[in-house]
């Protein structure tokens, strides 16, 4: 690893061991995905019984579930930056930041996985045990490592797009709406309160367009139907999301620090 | 009494004073939070337009249940913002100051913060009610009274988890996982529910009270449901207020400097 490269990985780890002082912490916090995916239980059951049906749109009970829990797992777990880059540059501190040895995005993006990943093994590990224990045993275990690596990719997407919420910062100053309706859009475009393949064909066709469907439902429906070719695809498109978002947030910067002013000192 | 709804009427308007200060920052929150809460509906219609009905809920069920949980919420967090700051105000010393002043610190502390964004819930739940299309004398006023006790209920529950921090040090999380759990149940049709779930639904976290049954009652008018909120509304606001009061006389401040902005 370069030098360059070193500088991050010491940062993500800091991070990470700073997140094993407070496991209480930890396990309070995955008690979110506990009362989310309980509350899906009880709808999804009460739903396949009413329909009458083994499948819907060829997922099973046990697949949607799965599903959620990996949906849920990845949003909940996710690095919240948007408000800690908007409160940066709102307050004035981005500008002591800027002169560190580091660039201000990458050193977010760092700290940011390192607190994401023990909330990962959290969350996933509750969410798991409630699923499991209520609707059956998870997906093949061969299809997990195809899964992380879509969700570390998931990950990326959604930091270029919360990053981006939150350097608007620079011209509106507070970025909480803009926040709320991303996460709300994540809901449904993202397939995080319902998987994609129970919507109208039109609305489908809508959300595969657009990047928020690669940063839950893609890595989700993986998980509940791995395959080689699937977790190929998804990663190529995400890899071009990555890369149109990431432009377009590192031009954002650019620009967003000759647009700084601070306010007092 | 009298003397307490002129200081109430008194703090609201210094809020609202505050926010109209910053008015482009207040309007942006009320909008956002409306189309928040109209891109989270949507999966309801989705949900809705696959498979029509579940147990009895159907969109319009859970159009009037949207209406009462955000015009309850939202004018509880609009009107009484600290509601959610309760547990850090005990943890931090920040009690000090409503102690030293001549007013009930508990309506005093609710009653000091204004959260914008709840305007926006609050009217998100108008248009919810509108749209349900009740428009009768009779609908609004039991969609007034059924509003307004689910946010009582909203408000005790809050105000019981949060002053456990008297006894507990932190319960800021414990809170904050409270009022998840009391918004995400209060969400969803109450015939999902059965059994046991049902049970803690009605009793130890009363998402019903603020949702389902509120909603029940204001599309048919029924005695029974209306004792039901009334008794739900004036049991847990009793026990709030008193689990409060008595949790103020264990409470140590740090004596920090305290200003009040």
């Amino acid at each position: 690893m370069s030098r360059r490269g070193l500088k991050y990985w010491a940062i993500f780890k800091t991070q990470l061991i700073n997140g094993f002082a407070y496991p209480g912490d930890l396990l309070a916090r995955s008690l979110s995905i506990i009362i989310f995916l309980w509350v899906f239980l009880f709808l999804w059951r009460t739903t396949y019984r009413a329909v009458g049906q083994e499948r819907i749109a060829g997922l099973s009970l046990r697949d949607t579930l799965w599903y959620l829990m990996l949906a849920e797992t990845i949003v909940l777990s996710k690095p919240r930056l948007s408000s800690t880059i908007a409160e940066a540059v709102r307050d004035g501190s981005i500008a002591y930041l800027l002169n560190k040895p580091y660039n201000f995005l990458l050193y977010q993006l760092s700290v940011g996985l390192g607190d994401s990943i023990l909330r990962l093994a959290f969350n996933a590990l509750a969410g798991g045990l409630l699923v499991g224990l209520t609707v059956g045993p998870p997906p093949p275990l061969w299809g997990w490592p195809l899964t992380l690596v879509t969700v570390i990719a998931a990950w990326l997407i959604d930091f270029c797009i919360a990053a981006t919420i939150g350097l608007t910062a620079f011209v509106t100053e507070d970025v909480a709406a803009f926040e709320w309706i991303y996460q709300k859009v994540t809901f449904i475009l993202g397939g995080l309160l319902i998987p994609l393949d129970f919507f109208p064909a039109w609305l489908q066709a809508v959300a595969q367009a657009l990047p928020f469907a690669y940063t839950v439902y893609g890595p989700a429906r993986l998980f509940v139907e791995p395959d080689g070719g699937r977790f190929v695809t998804l990663l190529l498109t995400q890899g071009a999301w990555l890369a149109a978002l990431g432009m377009l947030l590192a031009l954002l910067y650019r620009k967003g620090v000759t647009w700084l002013t601070i306010n007092g000192g | 009494m009298r003397r307490e709804l002129t200081f109430l009427l008194a703090l609201w308007k210094a809020n609202l004073l505050s926010a109209m200060e910053y008015r482009a920052a207040f309007i942006s929150q009320v909008i956002g939070m409306m189309l928040n809460n109209a891109v989270y509906f949507a999966f309801w219609v989705i949900f809705f337009d696959r498979f029509q009905e579940v147990r009895g809920w159907g969109l319009d069920e859970m159009l009037l249940l949207f209406a009462v949980v955000a015009v309850s919420f939202g004018l509880g967090v609009y009107l009484f913002g600290n509601v959610m700051r309760i547990a850090e105000a005990i943890a931090n010393g920040r009690l000090d100051y409503y102690l030293s002043l001549p007013r009930p610190v508990l309506l005093h502390l609710l009653a000091s913060r204004s959260i914008a964004s709840g305007f926006g819930d609050f009217l998100y739940g108008l248009i919810c009610f509108a749209v349900a299309g009740r428009w009768t004398p009779d609908a609004v006023a039991r969609f007034v009274v059924g509003s307004l006790l689910s946010m009582i209920v909203f408000l005790s529950f809050l105000i019981l988890v949060q002053s456990l921090a008297f006894w507990m040090g932190s319960a800021t999380l414990v809170s904050a996982q409270a009022a998840n759990a009391l918004l995400t149940f209060s969400l969803y049709p109450i015939t999902l529910f059965d059994g046991t779930a049902k049970f803690l639904l009605f009793t130890i976290l009363p998402a019903a009270f603020i949702g389902a049954v509120p909603a029940e009652f204001v599309r048919t008018f029924s005695w029974s449901t209306l004792a039901h909120l009334l008794l739900a509304a004036s049991l847990l606001l009793t026990l709030a207020v008193a689990l409060f009061q008595r949790g103020l006389r264990r409470y140590e401040s740090g004596s920090a400097i305290q200003v009040q902005v």
